[in-house]
């Protein structure tokens, strides 16, 4: 008999251990949940409940071991915003564009693409266009793209007026949006803005 | 011996049985599949009239699509008001051709429809068009058979309108072949049938058995065969029926324990509610929206970014502003507080992972680690994210050398070394300190 008890005993410890995957709601059971939980700040992985973690928690200052917001900050955050009156420039030496948003005029007018055109840089542009603007524009710039049939709203690049604007006018558009279009300018880069103003231009001419 | 025949020839009835319901059932379905496809090009036929010259509504096709979509649609206010029918609503037919041309000229001149249009839409100027007379009609051709030709498919139920996108998903699937519910009822009505016809069958065997039994003068071996009783009791206390328990129980309760025990620490499957009921499904399945436009981050830095209710704003300022799902985001973007989504991709912090490193230059799929997310309702952990998992694709993947100076000397000396691909493991893929430091 003794064996069953064995039999037993293992049963139920594989049947404890059974709970301890990930499925819906549940995350599973951490093995040395001291490994996984970041010390230092980390992105997407801020925890804001000062208790998370108190049970195994080793930290001086009483809070629970997982706690890792940034208590100096508003609303925890752990990233700082810029110092007022700062301007960031990018590693090209870009600064930030700042002509106002009605001043589209202005741009198409004097805003000039600093980079020169080379295949490199179109064969990026069109792939920057496909992840940015085809899904309302459509490869070919038709306005034919799945989001942008149903958006409504969305003109041909190759027809018009739209087929005459200069490259200003497009950096624009993109950066600060026009009409229904939402402003871009916080998703891509400056200096991939103009890559897609490469083929944008490319459409135009189609 | 005639008796052993009668047995055999039973089962093969039940077998015969069995085959003609299958493949009666199988029938059945081709000719509905059949029947459907059928109704589909009756209806197409259908659809098509002749009252339009082709000609002049696809030349103002062509101009309406390219010019005047960005601000109007035929059958809703988009910047400028719904197209249809609009001739209708004028009763000069020359003016409202002056007032595409040239609207503020018509509005200045006091036409009180056009001012009335004007206040209606904040003062929005539409801007003066230089069209020809034969492209004026061309358009208002368009316009009249886009307005009746809406008409007939939209009750259909075209469901191309965003605000029936999410809900327009069930009349979709059922195009292919049969659908998965009938198929169930179908297999559970054939288990039922196919339990009926044992049940008959035993009922018959036991009814000739009992009518056999009363018979004289039947052989000593015949009278065997009928007699043949299955004893249960027996079989269950026998020594090799026990053992055979024991092995099973013992295999199954070790087999379960030790999967249990890969399972601590892994999150694979993990699915949480997020706290806006976004779907991946409709935004990269139905509508094709490029991973890229909204985890902007993922090809030049270590994380692929949540990203922030503006790129949401990007078409959610127009789009199902009703949804309560959607009035989540305005109102994280009225109280400027983020909206605090649920990380499902938890790698350990004793390990490092740079997003860029294998998007950019492994050149590697979002699919890849992430799975099918184009068809997920709801996001859940696709990859195990163990060890094991990073060493083995490390060990299979073949560097992505193609127009990369970086590596043009790395793989003039692994040519020298012996003529197989250059894997990610033979440039220290499998370092340890590659990974965790």
């Amino acid at each position: 008999m003794l064996k069953i008890k064995y039999i037993f005993l293992v049963g139920l410890f594989s049947a404890a251990l059974i709970g301890c995957d990930a499925k819906g709601e549940d995350p599973g059971t951490e093995y040395a949940p001291q490994m996984y939980h970041s010390v230092a700040y980390e992105p997407l992985t801020q925890i804001t409940d000062q208790s998370a973690g108190s049970w195994l928690s080793s930290r001086e200052d009483g809070k629970g071991e997982f706690f890792n917001s940034n208590v100096n900050n508003p609303g925890g955050i752990n990233m700082r915003e810029p110092v007022a009156n700062t301007v960031r420039r990018d590693a090209k030496g870009m600064l930030p564009y700042r002509v106002h948003k009605d001043s589209i005029d202005y741009a198409a007018e004097f805003i000039k693409n600093p980079l020169e055109s080379t295949d490199e840089y179109l064969t990026e542009g069109k792939r920057l266009y496909q992840n940015f603007c085809s899904s309302c524009h459509g490869e070919k710039g038709d306005g034919q793209g799945k989001v942008g049939v149903v958006y409504k709203g969305v003109p041909k690049y190759n027809t018009g007026r739209i087929s005459k604007v200069s490259e200003g006018h497009i950096f624009h558009t993109i950066f600060h949006g026009k009409g229904r279009m939402g402003a871009h300018g916080s998703q891509i880069s400056q200096e991939d803005i103009w890559k897609i103003v490469f083929h944008v231009q490319e459409l135009q001419k189609q | 011996m005639s008796l052993k025949r009668l047995f055999i020839g039973l089962i093969r009835i039940q077998l015969v049985c069995c085959f003609l319901f299958l493949s009666s059932v199988q029938g059945s379905m081709l000719y509905a599949q059949d029947a459907e496809e059928q109704e589909e090009e009756s209806a197409e036929a259908e659809s098509s009239d002749s009252d339009y010259d082709e000609a002049v509504v696809n030349a103002g096709r062509s101009i309406f699509e390219g010019e005047c979509t960005v601000c109007h649609a035929i059958n809703e206010k988009v910047i400028g008001p719904a197209l249809k029918n609009v001739e209708s609503r004028w009763d000069d037919r020359d003016l409202l051709k002056q007032f595409i041309l040239n609207s503020q000229k018509v509005i200045q001149s006091g036409h009180e429809y056009s001012v009335k249009l004007y206040e209606q839409y904040d003062r929005t100027v539409m801007p003066s068009f230089d069209y020809n007379d034969e492209e004026l009609e061309s358009i208002l051709a368009y316009i009249d058979y886009a307005s009746n030709q809406k008409e007939q498919t939209a009750s259909s139920g075209g469901g191309a309108s965003a605000s029936e996108g999410g809900g327009g998903e069930g009349g979709g699937g059922s195009t292919a072949g049969v659908p998965s519910e009938y198929l169930t009822i179908i297999l559970v009505g054939l288990i039922i049938v196919l339990i009926l016809i044992l049940v008959v069958l035993l009922l018959i065997i036991s009814v000739l058995g009992k009518f056999l039994n009363n018979q004289d003068g039947i052989e000593s071996e015949d009278k065997e065969v009928i007699d043949q009783r299955f004893n249960i009791g027996s079989f269950v206390q026998s020594r090799a029926f026990i053992s055979l328990v024991i092995f099973l129980f013992v295999a199954i309760v070790t087999k379960t324990g030790i999967d249990a025990l890969y399972t601590v620490g892994i999150q694979q499957g993990y699915a949480p509610t997020q706290p806006i009921a976004f779907s991946h499904k409709l935004h990269a399945g139905e509508y094709e929206i490029e991973c890229q436009y909204c985890h902007t981050s993922v090809e030049k830095s270590k994380s692929a970014n949540i990203p922030s209710a503006n790129i949401c704003m990007n078409c959610h300022s127009e789009i199902k502003t009703d949804s309560p799902e959607i009035q989540k985001i305005y109102a994280a973007v009225e109280n400027e507080q983020p909206i605090e989504w649920v990380r499902i991709h938890n790698l350990p912090d004793l390990a490092y992972f740079n997003h860029a490193q294998h998007v950019t230059v492994g050149g590697l799929e979002c699919e890849t680690c992430h799975g099918d997310i184009a068809e997920m309702e709801v996001v859940y952990q696709y990859s195990s994210l163990t060890m094991g998992w990073c060493i083995e694709c490390h060990q299979e993947s073949e560097v992505n050398t193609k127009d990369n100076a970086y590596y043009d000397k790395l793989v003039e000396f692994h040519k020298k070394k012996g003529g197989e691909p250059m894997k990610v493991t033979d440039i220290g893929g499998l370092e340890c300190s590659k990974c965790h430091y």
